[in-house]
């Protein structure tokens, strides 16, 4: 078992780059202005979880994916355009090896990014509100920690399997572009044919479910039940590819799930369901990443 | 007991054959050539052999081990020195052979392998993005010869090397096999190869062209190094009977120079003694190697030029016909006279520690 000396030495190399600290601060620096923007909305009656919604929306969907991608494509194939992979297995290291170091390692620094952009937001609570919500504040750090793990090992993944620079560019642009611009229509385009119309107000239950099987999607579901508020995907394909009355997209939170939805929600619409949809998002590109690495000329 | 061999090994990449039918035995101990221009397929070989891609026909073991099967095996007792690869820039020197001696899972000293590749100690603290390719050269060597592998493949080692290290590389393979290391090394360059090496295969597009000793390549491709001698007495010095001289096969002008076939390099001295003696004076010379492209020439049959330009273009420089001008040894090939006194003092001064 040589892949922890594989991660640790991945991760000093990842600890000494600078583009991954510049991000970073980037990033928390956004998580600062956010919160204090939350915080200072001029609403009288701003709300603890209002940080939630603001988070996810900024962080969450636009620069952890991004974030996470950008630390984790290069991972395999950067080692393999350079040739430096030959190097490693001449040192006795193989393919597995190989994979999970470079998969531990990549994770390690995005749950170090995403933990510390959550503590910042929590400080950012405690600092200026007068209400700590912690078990939703504390639920919603850890879905935004997964999440940060669900990009890493798509990334990971399409690393793996990638030739080229361009290739793993190409897949891991590719999959963010999926997430947040095919997914939604093409899943009214499934309800459309099945059922003959765009996806209404009360639209059918699997209708949901297939959204939610989209990580962001499920993520910011969550998100939105636990800050008691909607929260918009990236495009807001609510307005466009369904038919909702045109009153709750000014009103969002009746886009609330549980609002949707007549009756008491069935078991896979439940928010606890997001969590291991988030870890098949990690097993399951992982798997099929690993699978092809392993049977590759690499060359 | 057999280091390398191979039994039909093929590699496809669809309707292309990057190496066709290899059948090859290396044995242990031995400092092997693997000579062919860019493209012959070595370094698929070199992958095969790591399983970094897989055959699309036929089988290899590697000191007795399943090439496939028993990968992990092979690349523990093997070190390798890839060709055209990149190092992690922003570690130290040092960091990379204690990485390299971590991973072969052995207490070895970084500053032993660093002398044993002449690499200095200050340098081996500096991140290895400051690094020359020589430099970089070096400290893969060095990460290659951790934990005394069994087996060295080294693919081009000499790429990206001075004139200087390149002779320190050679120390190293004479060194690695004193040691009886197995020393499997790919070039393109037949001096470097000459220079080494036990055996010498020839690789041309995918196939395995001959598998002989230098010295029987030679021979049997009938091509020898010749002495090119510029005198100032043309008529005369052809008028020299050179060809009873020791070690010399054939003598003739070409241009306005004396050439001199031989096969023995001592007879390099003894016709420029006799040419002098004669009385005509010999204002410059110069060895002319057999090149890579006249071996290829003798075995496939062909003069060379029906053979792609931009392959013919990465083999060693050829010396043109009918140029005067010296060839710069590059302490490569079957050295010069004058080359030779200090090929013989940096043996004696020995980078054996």
């Amino acid at each position: 078992m040589s892949a922890p000396l594989i991660a640790r030495k991945d991760f000093e190399d990842a600890v000494r780059s600078r583009m991954i600290w510049a991000v970073m601060a980037v990033f928390v620096f956004l998580m600062v202005v956010i919160s204090a923007g939350a915080a200072t909305n001029g609403l009288e009656d701003a709300e603890a979880t209002e940080i939630i919604s603001l988070v996810a929306n900024v962080g969450g969907q636009l620069m952890i994916p991004i974030l996470a991608l950008l630390v984790g494509y290069m991972a395999i194939v950067g080692e393999r355009q350079s040739g430096s992979l030959r190097v490693l297995f001449g040192l006795s290291h193989n393919r597995w090896d190989v994979f999970i170091g470079k998969l531990a390692s990549r994770l390690g620094v995005i749950i170090i990014a995403t933990v510390v952009a959550c503590l910042v937001a929590l400080g950012m609570v405690v600092a200026l509100f007068d209400s700590f919500p912690a078990q939703e504040l504390v639920a919603f750090s850890l879905l935004t920690v997964l999440l940060g793990m669900v990009f890493t090992s798509i990334a990971v993944a399409v690393s793996a399997m990638a030739s080229s620079r361009m290739q793993a560019m190409a897949g891991a642009i590719g999959s963010y572009v999926v997430f947040t611009l095919v997914w939604h229509p093409m899943s009214a385009v499934i309800h459309y044919l099945v059922e003959g119309g765009l996806p209404g107000y009360n639209a059918p239950e699997w209708y949901f479910f297939l959204l939610r099987l989209n990580p962001l999607a499920a993520y910011t579901q969550v998100a939105s039940e636990l800050a008691d508020q909607f929260i918009w995907g990236i495009v807001g394909w609510e307005g466009t590819v369904e038919d909702v009355p045109e009153e709750t997209l000014q009103e969002p939170n009746a886009l609330l799930l549980s609002e949707r939805v007549s009756g008491d929600l069935p078991l896979y619409l439940h928010d606890w369901v997001a969590v291991p949809i988030l870890l098949l998002w990690i097993a399951i590109p992982l798997g099929i990443g690993y699978w092809r690495f392993k049977r590759a000329d690499l060359n | 007991m057999t280091a390398i061999e191979t039994r039909g090994l093929t590699k496809r990449y669809g309707s292309e054959t990057a190496l066709e039918d290899l059948d090859l035995t290396v044995e242990s101990g031995e400092v092997f050539g693997f000579l062919g221009p860019n493209g012959a397929g070595k370094t698929t070989t070199i992958d095969l052999l790591l399983d970094f891609i897989r055959p699309t026909e036929g089988s290899a073991t590697v000191l007795g081990y399943d090439t496939q099967e028993e990968a992990d095996a092979v690349r523990d007792r093997v070190g390798i020195l890839p060709d055209g690869f990149d190092l992690w820039e922003r570690s130290s020197g040092y960091r990379h052979l204690e990485f390299a001696l971590d991973s072969k899972g052995v207490d070895g000293d970084p500053d032993a392998l660093l002398d044993r590749v002449n690499l200095d100690r200050a340098d081996a603290e500096r991140p290895v993005g400051d690094y020359s390719k020589g430099m970089c050269q070096r400290l893969a060597m060095a990460m290659a010869l951790a934990g005394e592998p069994e087996l060295l493949i080294l693919d081009e080692p000499s790429s990206g090397l001075d004139p200087h290290g390149i002779r320190t590389m050679q120390e190293l393979i004479r060194e690695a096999a004193a040691r009886g290391t197995t020393v499997f090394f790919s070039s393109h360059i037949l001096g470097q190869v000459s220079a080494v090496c036990d055996r010498v295969g020839i690789l041309e597009a995918g196939e395995l062209v001959t598998v002989d000793t230098i010295a029987g390549l030679r021979e049997t491709a009938g091509v020898g190094s010749r002495l090119v001698v510029d005198v100032d007495d043309l008529p005369r010095a052809t008028a020299i009977d050179l060809e009873p001289i020791d070690g010399v096969v054939d003598a003739d002008t070409e241009g306005d120079h004396l050439r001199v076939a031989y096969t023995d390099p001592a007879a390099k001295a003894r016709v420029l003694h006799r040419i002098v003696e004669s009385g005509t004076n010999v204002c410059d010379f110069d060895v002319v190697e057999p090149t890579l492209d006249d071996l290829f020439a003798a075995f496939t049959g062909s003069d060379g030029s029906t053979r792609p330009v931009d392959t013919a273009g990465e083999l060693e420089p050829t010396r043109a016909p009918d140029g005067p001008e010296p060839v710069i040894s590059d302490g490569s090939g079957d050295p010069q006279i004058t080359g030779q006194a200090s090929d013989i003092a940096a043996n004696g001064e020995g980078v054996d520690r």
